[in-house]
């Protein structure tokens, strides 16, 4: 008790004391950040939102991870000392663990010294996933995978005790450092599991010492750990001196060299020696905070997008000081789908890439993306295996002569004889305007769309019983594979399916089959790559756009790259605190 | 003595003061436009692209143009049409189900009086505002459904002023006088009550008009209201993202013809009681 006043009072000194240096720095790098939501503890299988996944994957860690810098995104070992051996014609996975990688020193084990975390954790935690009383909403990741996983589960789901002792026939412990996972069927994208929170391993010490209330008692491998996690509106994370030698890569994609991302190159993690995390449900504030330097990195709000930029280029303003832009391009697609039961669009393709022509991307993009997104041309997004830079679709591109002809030639010189087309779109300012502009555009081939505004679960209703004649969505990726976009072309997925347009393409249909069972490399890319362009050639959609914003930095902010699946990335994020020291005082 | 007509004098009355003049102007100025538009003559090219979008108001476009380079003017000028005919069709709707209602229950009475009075006590009971949306939801959004959610929900009020000028007036002489000579119900009713309290229906409509105006902006400005014409609701709904651009002539232009139209219906109906209630009579002047 005692112990734990004098923490409060030397807390509070700390923290007088820098507020009265105003700007000036203690020597010790402390990485400020702001997170929007509260965070619903720190146990990985709870990690079910972004947020909370961010913050369990400061301090815990999983086998896999995504490499920080290469594009497209490419998974590679984290706990694990290699990538997996697969074999048995992709249905067993052998993981081979680092050695002499610690837990955090914490209570819970013999003489408060963290031990050494081996391939029994990985059981147990991917078992804790599994566990029918715990209720993870990770389960899906693993759900039907897994060799006697399912059945496990099932049996335990009315018992007193679930009992972790019980082999299971698809996670084989082979010895102290090798795990070997077997799967019911191949699934290439299994691996990307590994990568996510809900694997994160936890020691069962931990789980077992503190019950309850493990969720507030993080004890990880990770590089930062925490004191108590006491849930008020600011984490504080201490720098694990234990950490294993982990070094900042030093390859990278084009432009790293020339971005300064690779000064770090070979220079062992972390670099800060503190990370301090404030919750900030509200944008404003965290805006303001970040204006005065109380946060090192945000992601422009909406509202404040032009005071930011300005005609797509930083305010000098903030270039004075020393802020600076890092594009974020997001892996999703927006796009006019067409429902393909609807005998006027089915097998017609002719008036599909007549609307896809008369459809401007460029004015849509200058009007409601700030004129940063990219046009989209099929339905794969950028930095994934299987997008094409440079591909221009024959019918994506606006052009309005081109689009009349083909619908004359379909039979519809002029957008005569054509029936009543509907329009269907999530009710808001923004999905208002787009709805008009994109029936002023079909306007100018002489095809009338009637517009029909409702909301979001209205939307998904109609798009699910395929009422819908037209509609506008947009699909964000799960995971970084080009098959999380394909099945939206898939005719087994059709509505109620994630194939809301109903396209139904027996010819696309083997071509899928055929890509997505391979494993990852050149031959599916390829694949992937014929898919792309065949998914542009044959206008199932009018391809929106992928959707781009921009983040910003300060000045001694050092390293940040945009990632779409960011867990854990801090630990490559430096402070430059002479610069700090230089810049803050003058914001 | 020449005797004046009740209306003559009213208009008179009217006609001599200025404000309640203006008034008169701005609502026949905003009906004929509306006319105009309905009919197709001016401002059927609303939808068109006429220069850059975004451009601030000039000799070239007078209140500027919108996200796609529409003439604002254009839309203000269809969005008179729009709130204007929402607030005639839907007084249409309210007015005969008030006063049928209303003169219904005063001059019976009893038992009818109850069932009437109970109906309407529970209808003005739930929120308008709700009670609108949820028509709008039920029928199909566009301006018809308008019309009839205004006009099913603005009655209330109506039918409460007949039902209390009918009852005041049921036992008055007159009425005696067409059942000494053997006048029925209807024709005691409709012949000689209602003409003599039609002034209280006149006040009102000019006041009701001004809600269904402002409803339907509301309406509109949820996305309920008008689906495919241009709304003053619908410009202050973009306006609501414009602004922080700096982009403010679709706000000003919109609330200022609302703003007028609202403003001369109010002071028409406050004229037209001074001079149509003979409880107010001769205390002027």
């Amino acid at each position: 008790m005692r112990c734990f006043l004098w923490g409060i009072l030397l807390t509070s000194l700390l923290a007088t004391v820098s507020c009265t240096k105003k700007g000036g720095s203690t020597g010790e790098k402390v990485l400020q950040l702001g997170t929007p939501a509260k965070v619903k503890g720190f146990d990985p299988i709870e990690a079910s939102d972004l947020y909370s996944g961010n913050e369990v994957a400061r301090v815990y860690e999983g086998l896999l991870q995504f490499h920080y810098l290469k594009r497209p995104y490419e998974l590679v070992p984290n706990l694990a000392a290699e990538m997996p051996k697969v074999s048995n014609e992709g249905l067993t996975y052998t993981f081979k663990l680092k050695k002499g990688v610690l837990f955090h020193d914490n209570q819970c084990f013999p003489g408060t010294k963290g031990r050494e975390m081996v391939a029994k954790d990985v059981e147990y935690s991917l078992k804790r996933l599994a566990d029918p009383k715990l209720q993870s909403k990770g389960w899906w990741l693993l759900d039907g995978k897994i060799k006697g996983l399912n059945e496990w589960r099932e049996k335990y789901s009315d018992a007193e005790k679930v009992n972790y002792e019980e082999e299971i026939p698809g996670m084989q412990v082979l010895d102290t450092y090798v795990i070997q996972f077997t799967l019911v069927k191949p699934f290439p994208q299994f691996l990307y599991a590994f990568a996510m929170p809900f694997t994160y391993v936890v020691p069962r010490e931990a789980v077992e010492f503190y019950g309850d209330s493990f969720l507030n008692n993080p004890v990880g491998t990770g590089p930062f750990m925490t004191g108590q996690y006491t849930q008020a509106n600011t984490i504080i994370y201490k720098k694990f001196h234990k950490y294993r030698d982990e070094y900042y890569p030093s390859e990278g994609a084009e432009g790293d060299e020339a971005a300064g991302l690779l000064k770090s190159a070979g220079k062992k993690i972390p670099f800060v020696d503190k990370i301090k995390v404030t919750i900030m449900p509200e944008s404003q504030p965290m805006w303001l905070n970040f204006l005065k330097g109380n946060i090192d990195a945000m992601a422009i709000p909406k509202d404040n997008f032009n005071q930011a930029m300005v005609g797509g280029v930083l305010n000098e303003d903030f270039k004075k000081k020393g802020i600076t832009e890092v594009k974020k391009v997001g892996l999703d697609v927006t796009f006019i789908a067409f429902n393909h039961e609807n005998k006027l669009f089915k097998n017609n393709l002719k008036l599909r890439a007549a609307m896809s022509l008369a459809f401007d991307r460029e004015f849509m993009n200058k009007n409601f993306y700030n004129g940063i997104s990219i046009p989209a041309q099929s339905i794969i997004p950028p930095n994934i295996a299987g997008y094409i830079d440079g591909y221009v679709g024959p019918f994506q591109n606006f052009d309005l002569e081109k689009a009349k002809k083909l619908l004359a030639e379909a039979g519809y010189p002029e957008g005569k004889k054509l029936p009543e087309i509907t329009y269907h779109f999530k009710y808001d300012t923004t999905g208002r305007q787009n709805a008009e502009a994109i029936k002023q555009m079909m306007g100018n081939i002489g095809i009338n769309l009637k517009l029909i505004g409702v909301t979001w679960p209205e939307l998904v209703k109609v798009v699910n019983t395929k009422q819908a004649m037209m509609y506008g969505m947009a699909w964000g990726a799960d995971y970084p594979d080009a098959e999380n976009f394909l099945q939206l072309l898939y005719s087994p997925n059709a509505a109620p399916g994630s194939n809301g347009s109903n396209y139904n393409d027996p010819e696309f249909d083997k071509k899928y089959e055929e890509a997505v069972v391979l494993p990852d490399g050149p031959e599916r890319t390829k694949k992937y790559e014929e898919l792309y362009k065949y998914a542009a050639e044959k206008v199932p959609l009018i391809y929106g756009f992928h959707r781009v914003n921009y983040v910003l930095e300060h000045g001694w902010f050092r390293n940040y790259k945009f990632i779409e699946f960011d867990h854990g990335v801090a630990k490559y994020w430096d402070i430059d605190l002479e610069a700090k020291d230089k810049l803050k005082p003058n914001l | 003595m020449k005797k004046e007509s009740l209306w003559g004098e009213a208009l008179k009355k009217i006609v001599k003061d200025k404000i309640s003049l203006f008034s008169l102007i701005v609502v026949l100025v905003y009906t004929i436009i509306a006319i105009l538009v309905s009919l197709g003559v001016i401002v059927g090219d609303w939808h068109q692209t006429v220069g850059p979008n975004y451009a601030p108001p000039s000799s070239d476009f007078i209140f500027g143009t919108d996200f796609l380079g529409r003439d604002v003017f254009k839309k203000v000028i269809y969005g008179v049409q729009v709130a204007m005919s929402v607030g005639f069709i839907s007084s249409m709707i309210s007015i005969p189900i008030g006063v049928v209602l209303g003169a219904t229950a005063g001059y019976f009475g009893g038992v009818v009086d109850e069932i009437i009075v109970w109906f309407y006590t529970t209808f003005s009971s739930i929120p308008t505002i709700m009670l609108l949306i949820s028509i709008s939801f039920i029928l199909e959004k566009g301006i018809t459904s308008v019309y009839i959610a205004l006009g099913l929900t603005t009655w209330v009020h109506l039918c409460r002023l007949v039902r209390g000028e009918v009852i005041k007036h049921k036992n008055r002489d007159y009425v005696q006088a067409v059942t000494a000579i053997g006048g029925g119900h209807a024709r005691k009713l409709f012949r000689h009550i209602i003409p003599n309290v039609f002034h209280v229906v006149i006040i009102n409509a000019s006041l009701q008009f001004q809600v269904a105006i402002k409803s339907e902006v509301i309406l509109s400005y949820l996305g309920l209201g008008v689906q495919e014409q241009p709304s003053w609701g619908k410009m202050i709904n973009d306006a609501k993202q414009e602004l922080t651009s700096g982009y403010w002539w679709q706000l000003a232009f919109a609330t200022l013809a609302m703003f007028l139209i609202v403003l001369a219906f109010n002071i028409l109906g406050d004229a037209l009681r001074d001079a149509l209630d003979p409880k107010l009579k001769g205390k002027e002047s």
